[in-house]
């Protein structure tokens, strides 16, 4: 099969990679960059584990083709968070407030509320609900998300994108 | 409210929210899941499966034209020991080499060097069946038993009886019959069922993945790979949800991979993908029960008869004490001197049915306190009258003889979960299904227990054993390291036991920690399930502490502080005579230089007073009983019947709160699998085959489907097991489809009888009505 190639930021850092332009870019992550944080929950876009962001779009990058994140995207995963100090609040919010569990879900439920607050930071519970409605967690019943998510808002970098 | 725990010294971390100790791995993506350890040279494998439910295996055929050189496959013939997978019963083989029993058993184990090729492989292999006719469904099961249950093959069954039932019934003023049901529900862990098995060069098996119990690998496997337990290895990774469903299903997995890697000769990793997952793994037992209740004109219920049926799936693994959990709970929390139980388990043509949080419990209680709800119309009396005349109180005997003598949260937190929610008054606000409006409101109660540890005389012969060992940390300083099999899988574990152990100590929690469980390194103190760690593994923890304390105590008056007494409190060692003192860290450093590490052994043991006996089932069932009561509010739409629960208020008596923060956790997330279990979460068979089989299919809850919740706890500690913890990992999943459907009453008119509870389901008995 062609292959192409692509130079992304991710998480800051340069790669070059040359791959089959339909191969999952979550495969990609985990298996060709060693990025092992993102998780496969579902493989159907439905849970949400494998949520990175790119370009600013919270992406499920189980759905995604490899060969559809653009030349010079800047991609942020679970492992890019603590690079920043939204990202680094929003890790202290959710272990304080006890929102990971099994913690599997986390990579991707974390990466969303950073996509959210990076937009928004003035997000109230129901906004919040709604933008992590894509994230399911089989364990918390999502309070103590919700709360982390909130606390981090409170305190978000003003002016920032996190 | 709280009572005295008696030489509990001071409390510094029990009690406290202390965030988990694994919690930045996990917020930061670095925790190791299966799918995230590194193998060098492993193989992927795959299993082929029967594609029908019921038959005889002819023989398996392999295609001539494929390149079998690249693959690894694994057939009967290759297994070394015993094809059995000993749990409850020794009916289940690894692979299947006469009667498949379900649709998907295995019949040969395929490894390749990508799971692609591995799967492409698999598709070459086909089984030869001669098929049979397969009994599927929990409705041909009950209908058949209700015919005649002959034509059943019974894989387990067990009796309670409590006085004279045939002769209270007819003494009774009322009886009351009812039927109820409940559907398969999966426990959609989000990490996939993952292990790898790895051959090592002196004959070792290494078996590293995502588990609930060690220990039953080891030595469950030892009998089919024909190796001595000193030879088998299994070691916990990072767990992403197990809810049970990580209970006895791994032992397959590991199973698999290790006949492969025993063949391949080199390591093999599993890895389900969603699709397989939910079809070739547990779930949660279908239910039938069956109660007729004699009560008496002035409410009070007399006799209690009851029978409590289980679709056991394909083979019998652990559903008998699925069942004893059930039956134990299905006539419980309420006074009752004549009590008559029947359960049974059946064989249907279904991957086995296995353990699910509540084991049992959800089911029979689900429909125990939908019954009291309908008991409490046929005396005229409200939901909560009813039960507050009848609930058990400290001194009553449990349904089995057994006597409630401590620690027993009940009727307290009925009667605050009553009050909390404005029960009463908001009972007299519900629509009863009036014409006109454009939403029905509706409140429901529920109340329950839930006993914390293993059911009848599992404790007793399980023996749990811990150990803490005093060594030097990765950093070089002292640091007391739990050892135990228990594992941690979101609930709570690795940071629970650390908080017992400091406090036994009276060291600071930053000298604990709690390494994974790898057999070749801790004791067996049994399996994580049915909400025993917290008090059975926790007490004990707590008294190996308290030892490891004499010990160092010791150590430090001998050696360092001139023969005189000293005491280890708050992380300092103090001499009695006022003059020495020496912080934790430095005493223990000097333990380690002139004596190396320390390890100290401790036993569970249950109070003499318990007594039990396993064949009649009379006496303490269990040690203790958690206590629960949900109060539902919800709203039905009249146009669209979506039911919508809005509010859940309830009270909790799980014991001592070891860590306040993770036990309100377990309660939200042990609520919302409930409110799938009782309104989502579908699954049916349709041509032999599950029909919800991905994440698309089979719904539950998200964040849009989360109802308020103001929850609560009040403190019962039990005295027997120090620290004083009962347990809270099961209880949330017993109580809130009951509730749900005794609100819906109240809201619709309408009593549903089968989980899970559907808008289409109401529509259909709302139309049923109106027609009748």
């Amino acid at each position: 099969m062609n292959k192409v190639k692509r130079t992304w930021q991710i998480n800051g850092e340069e790669h070059q990679t040359e791959i089959p332009p339909v191969r999952r870019f979550l495969d990609v992550l985990r298996e060709d960059l060693g990025l092992k944080g993102t998780k496969e929950g579902c493989g159907e876009g439905e849970c949400g584990a494998c949520t990175v962001i790119v370009n600013g779009e919270a992406v499920l990058s189980c759905m995604l083709p490899a060969g559809q994140v653009p030349e010079n995207a800047e991609v942020t995963t679970v492992e890019g968070l603590e690079k920043t100090p939204g990202g680094r609040l929003l890790q202290a919010a959710y272990a304080e407030k006890g929102a990971a569990q099994c913690g599997f879900c986390i990579p991707g439920m974390i990466v969303s509320s950073y996509a959210m607050l990076s937009r928004d930071p003035s997000a109230d519970p129901a906004r919040i609900r709604e933008a992590h409605a894509g994230n399911i967690c089989r364990c918390t019943g999502y309070e103590k998300i919700v709360e982390a998510i909130q606390s981090a808002a409170e305190q978000w970098p003003a002016g920032t994108k996190g | 409210m709280v009572m005295a725990v008696k030489e509990l010294g001071t409390l510094h971390s029990v009690g406290k929210g202390i965030p988990r100790l694994d919690a930045d791995e996990k917020v930061r993506g670095l925790a190791q899941y299966a799918d995230d350890l590194n193998v060098p040279g492993a193989w992927y494998g795959f299993v082929v499966r029967s594609p029908v439910a019921h038959g005889r295996l002819r023989g398996l055929k392999k295609d001539p034209g494929f390149d079998w050189s690249q693959v690894v496959v694994v057939t009967p013939e290759d297994i070394p020991g015993n094809n059995i997978v000993d749990l409850m019963g020794r009916d289940m083989p690894f692979i299947a080499h006469d009667v498949i029993q379900y649709l998907g058993e295995p019949v040969a184990l395929v490894a390749a060097a990508s799971r692609h090729l591995a799967r492409v492989a698999g598709s070459h292999i086909r089984a030869d069946i001669e098929e049979l006719p397969p009994l599927l469904t929990l409705q041909d099961m009950v209908a058949r038993y209700k015919e005649d249950p002959a034509q059943l093959h019974e894989l387990a069954s067990q009796t309670i009886r409590k006085g004279d039932t045939e002769k209270a019934l007819s003494e009774a003023d009322m009886v009351v019959e009812q039927e109820y049901s409940a559907g398969h529900q999966e426990q959609l862990y989000i990490e996939p069922q993952g292990m790898v098995a790895i051959p090592e060069s002196d004959g070792t098996m290494f078996i590293h993945g995502s588990m609930q119990c060690p220990y039953y690998i080891n030595p469950e496997l030892c009998e089919t790979l024909d190796i001595p337990p000193e030879k088998l290895r299994v070691k916990q990774s990072a767990v992403g949800g197990a809810f049970g469903g990580k209970e006895e299903f791994p032992t397959l997995l590991a199973g698999y991979c290790a006949l492969l890697a025993l063949k391949a000769k080199r390591p093999i990793k599993i890895i389900y993908d969603r699709n397989q997952d939910i079809l070739y793994t547990t779930k949660r037992h279908p239910s039938w029960s069956r109660y007729r209740v004699g009560v008496m004109k002035d409410g009070t219920i007399h006799a209690i008869q009851t029978e409590f049926l289980l679709d056991g799936g394909a083979y019998t693994t652990l559903s008998p004490v699925v069942m004893y959990r059930g039956i134990l709970h299905a006539a419980m929390g309420y006074r009752c001197e004549n009590v008559a139980i029947d359960g049974h388990v059946y064989r249907t043509n279904t991957f086995p049915n296995g353990a699910f949080r509540g084991f049992g419990a959800p089911q029979a209680l689900w429909a125990w306190e939908s019954m009291i709800d309908e008991l409490a119309e046929a005396c005229g009396m409200t939901p909560h009258e009813f039960r507050l005349k009848n609930c058990l109180h400290q001194g009553d005997s449990t349904p089995t003889g057994g006597i409630l003598r401590d620690s027993v949260g009940s009727p307290t937190v009925l009667e605050k979960t009553l009050e909390r929610a404005n029960f009463s008054e908001k009972l007299k606000q519900c629509s009863h299904g009036r014409r006109g409006e454009k939403k029905w409101y509706g409140i429901g109660l529920s109340f329950f227990a839930h006993g914390s540890g293993f059911t009848g005389d599992g404790e007793a012969r399980i023996k749990a054993k811990v150990a803490l060992d005093l060594e030097p940390g990765d950093d070089g300083k002292p640091v007391v390291n739990v050892r135990v099999s228990s594992t941690e899988m979101g609930q709570g574990t690795c940071t629970i036991l650390p908080q017992v152990a400091a406090d036994a100590l009276s060291i600071d929690i930053r000298h604990t920690a709690y390494p994974m469980p790898d057999t070749f390194k801790v004791p067996d103190s049994g399996p994580t399930v049915a909400s025993r760690t917290a008090m059975v593994v926790g007490s004990t923890i707590f008294s190996a502490g308290k030892k490891m304390k004499a010990e160092l105590e010791a150590f430090v008056s001998a050696e360092l502080f001139d023969g005189q007494p000293v005491v280890l409190e708050q992380d300092r060692f103090c001499g009695s005579y006022g003059d020495k003192e020496m912080s934790f860290e430095e005493a223990a450093a000097q333990y380690l230089s002139r004596k190396g590490s320390l390890r100290v052994y401790d036993q569970f043991k249950l109070p003499e007073f318990i007594k039990w006996n396993q064949k009649t089932f009379e006496g303490d069932a269990y040690p203790a009983y958690a206590w629960g009561c949900n109060v539902a509010e919800l709203e039905v739409d009249t146009l669209t019947f979506e039911i919508r629960v809005t509010r859940v208020t309830s009270y909790w008596d799980i014991g001592r709160l070891l860590n306040p923060v993770l036990a309100k956790g377990q309660v939200e997330g042990g609520l919302v699998q409930a409110l799938g279990y009782a309104m989502l979460e579908k699954i049916e068979i349709k041509n032999g085959k599950y029909d919800a089989d991905r994440m698309q299919t089979y719904v539950i809850p998200t964040t849009l489907d989360i109802p308020e919740m103001d929850l609560h706890f009040v403190e019962f500690p039990y005295e027997h097991a120090q620290p004083g913890a009962k347990g809270v990992g099961e209880i949330p999943m017993d109580g809130l489809a009951p509730a749900i459907a005794n609100a819906l009453v109240q809201a619709t008119g309408i009593r549903m009888r089968d989980l899970p509870i559907t808008p289409e389901k109401l529509f259909q008995m709302m139309h049923e009505e109106k027609t009748a």
